[in-house]
């Protein structure tokens, strides 16, 4: 356990890695607080009406009183200007965000001379989107009742019975996009922590074996220890950053509006840590592998680019798999390391499906740290540029140590 | 006293369709109480002899023996073993890796410390305890290696090169530290490529050619079985010396020979005609070298 104290300080003392850490978190707090914040921000906007055009007036203070009553951030307030060139003028000098003109004569808007050139919203550059959206909304609302009241009827008699109710069956209150960017979340935190772990313990086998350091090591220690130690190292080193990322993750969570899905949330980040877990350290065993095939630092990016594939793959297909492609995934290792966890969160994954998938991962991880034992210390020993599988894998060239 | 012994060391690699046999056969013992000298040209074997003995590398045929019997894990984790490159953690300080190897050995922490600390004192680092290895010049840096192989009192040591890119100074000090060692009654064994060191400090002397043992024995002994040339210094002309039956002549200069004589008749042939000639100012034998000895015995 020497050799596991000894990955997990030297790991946890790296700048590199604290700095890495450090700019990760800092990213997922910027998200949170940036959605936060625009969220609970209110833009407000001062809407110039020219004196006279009373209906530009009325569809302005309804809209006040609309935006008043909802939730979408948005205060208005009214600036009356004596006419079209005033209006103008206000838009120039800031002292309005944009101009709402019925079209009316006499009042017509900044583009159209034209009598009756019907409603306008002017700005100096774009009006916001939310304004046009609201007053767009409000215009229509009030020409319609016009024109309902003149046909005799009312716009409640017109619309009823033509809103959609929308309804879910199974339950789940998670919205699907949140599923989807839950998904390429996970997809990312898991390749990040792969390779980012995978690579420092790749990179910390061949310091050993390319200071023949490792020759040392292996007359003290069984070189089966070694492995052990550094796997576990590593491993405690990913959890605990997966941990710290997806604790941050949480409860950054519940300041959002998306503080609804925080239990499904919270039992898919506490799956996936336990697939991570138990996956990562078939992914160790593999990268300290790759790490003892190269024979100087140089040749890792060789040995380590199968592996880097393989993960870069399982990010790409994962985040973006979904029905029977992602139902075979969530059992299939390493990719079920992150589908399964967002079945979970999609909530169509029955109560067993993590389970038995998570027994399919281990028996994987077992098997990989088996294979990987024997081909690391079959090439630990082997100098000289680099090694294969196949002749790691050959027993006579390698150490008689480690068993 | 616990001998290090190897029996018939052989090891192959299986490198492209021609298996190689890296070591064939090597057998010999390094004395406890003994330096024992690895001498070999590159590719002579002595790298892969030493990490057969250390385990590190899997023996194709033949043994290891420590105090007699087959040498064990538990034997070799306490070697002290220096490998052919040198480097440790080059960023991890000094102090602390040192005593991370020792207790990877099973040395309590407050002892390897000590110990540490002690070595490093002794070899003039006790400053640079706290400096990361990559720091150091390679000299230093062979000293924090030498350390990491002499902690906790081996029962044996197996050093390969351990005196090169060594000032003068730091060799005499190295060679005390290892004298120290054998006085404590453990076996030293060290590859070189110095023959005037290896002259100079050995007490053994295994010179490895081809992966095979070449020759073996004290200093004095390889001496013996190399053919020993004289000097004859003579008053008047060594001219004649070609002309003696079982005598060769290596160099002749004015009054000045070197020859080999072949037996003792030869030896008096040779004085008794130089005698007759007038006066002999001078008959020696000539030590040859090591250096001569090993270019004998691996030509």
């Amino acid at each position: 356990m020497l050799v596991a104290t000894r990955e997990i300080v030297v790991r946890a003392l790296n700048k590199g890695f604290l700095i890495g850490l450090a700019v990760t978190v800092a990213m997922i707090g910027g998200l949170i607080g940036f959605s936060a914040y625009m969220d609970s921000r209110t833009d407000s906007f001062d809407v110039a009406v020219v004196t006279g055009d009373d209906a530009a007036l009325t569809a302005v203070e309804s809209a006040r009183e609309e935006a008043a009553t909802s939730d979408e951030g948005i205060e208005l307030t009214v600036l009356r200007v004596d006419d079209a060139a005033a209006a103008k003028a206000a838009l120039e000098d800031e002292t309005a965000d944009a101009w709402l003109s019925s079209g009316t004569a006499g009042t017509a808007g900044a583009t159209g001379a034209a009598d009756d050139a019907g409603w306008s919203l002017s700005g100096w550059r774009e009006p916001d989107g939310g304004l046009a959206d609201l007053l767009g909304t409000t215009v229509r609302d009030q020409v319609m009742a016009d024109r309902a009241d003149g046909a005799g009827t009312t716009i409640e008699a017109l619309t009823a019975g033509s809103e959609i109710e929308t309804e879910r069956l199974d339950g789940n209150p998670v919205d699907p996009q949140v599923v989807f960017f839950a998904g390429f979340v996970l997809a990312f935190l898991f390749f990040t922590g792969a390779v980012g772990s995978g690579a420092m313990i790749a990179g910390s086998v061949i310091e050993e074996k390319q200071s023949r350091l490792v020759e040392i090591i292996a007359t003290a220690v069984p070189l089966r220890q070694l492995l052990a130690g550094k796997i576990i190292g590593s491993s405690v080193i990913a959890l605990a950053q997966n941990l710290l990322l997806a604790g941050i993750g949480l409860v950054g969570l519940s300041f959002t509006d998306l503080s609804a899905v925080l239990p499904a949330m919270t039992a898919t980040m506490i799956w996936f840590v336990v697939f991570f877990t138990v996956g990562f350290v078939a992914v160790a065993a593999l990268y300290a592998v790759a790490g003892s095939l190269a024979s100087r630092t140089e040749d890792l990016q060789y040995t380590t680019t199968p592996l880097m594939m393989l993960l870069m793959g399982v990010y790409i297909v994962t985040f973006s798999a979904d029905g029977v492609l992602e139902r075979v995934l969530s059992y299939v290792p390493p990719a079920s390391i992150v589908s399964m966890p967002v079945r979970v969160l999609n909530g169509d994954a029955l109560w067993w499906e993590p389970i038995v998938s998570l027994l399919v991962l281990v028996v994987a991880t077992l098997g990989a740290v088996l294979l990987s034992e024997r081909a690391y210390r079959g090439a630990l020993m082997q100098t000289g540029g680099r090694v294969t599988w196949k002749s790691a894998l050959a027993s006579d060239k390698g150490t008689t140590l480690g068993a | 006293m616990s001998d290090l012994e190897v029996r018939d060391l052989t090891r192959v690699f299986a490198s492209g369709d021609t298996p190689r046999r890296a070591v064939d056969g090597v057998s010999f013992t390094a004395t406890s109480g003994l330096l024992t000298g690895f001498v070999g040209g590159n590719g002579a074997g002595k790298t892969t002899t030493m990490r057969m003995i250390m385990g590190v590398l899997a023996i194709t045929s033949g043994e290891v023996l420590f105090d007699g019997a087959p040498v064990t894990r538990h034997d070799r984790r306490e070697f002290g073993y220096m490998p052919e490159e040198r480097g440790l953690y080059p960023k991890q300080p000094v102090l602390d890796q040192l005593v991370y190897l020792a207790r990877l050995r099973g040395i309590d922490a407050p002892a390897a410390r000590r110990e540490v600390l002690e070595h490093l004192e002794r070899l003039g680092l006790a400053g640079r305890a706290k400096d990361h290895v990559e720091k150091l010049s390679l000299g230093n840096q062979q000293r924090v290696q030498i350390i990491a192989a002499v902690m906790g009192q081996p029962k044996a040591l197996v050093l390969d090169e351990p005196f090169s890119g060594l000032d003068p100074a730091a060799v005499d000090a190295m060679a005390d530290l290892l004298r120290e060692h054998t006085r404590r009654g453990v076996p030293v064994l060290f590859s070189s490529h110095q023959l005037d060191l290896v002259e100079r400090l050995c007490e053994r002397l295994v010179i490895l050619g081809g992966g095979r043992v070449l020759a073996n024995g004290t200093p004095d002994d390889l001496r013996a079985k190399g053919v020993t040339r004289h000097r004859l210094v003579l008053a008047g002309d060594a001219g004649f010396v070609r002309g003696v039956p079982g005598v060769l002549a290596v160099d002749v200069d004015g009054s000045s020979a070197l020859v080999e004589v072949h037996d003792d008749d030869a030896a008096t042939r040779l004085l008794s005609a130089a005698l007759e000639r007038g006066a002999v100012q001078e008959f020696s034998p000539v030590r040859p070298t090591l250096a001569q000895i090993y270019r004998e015995v691996t030509s």
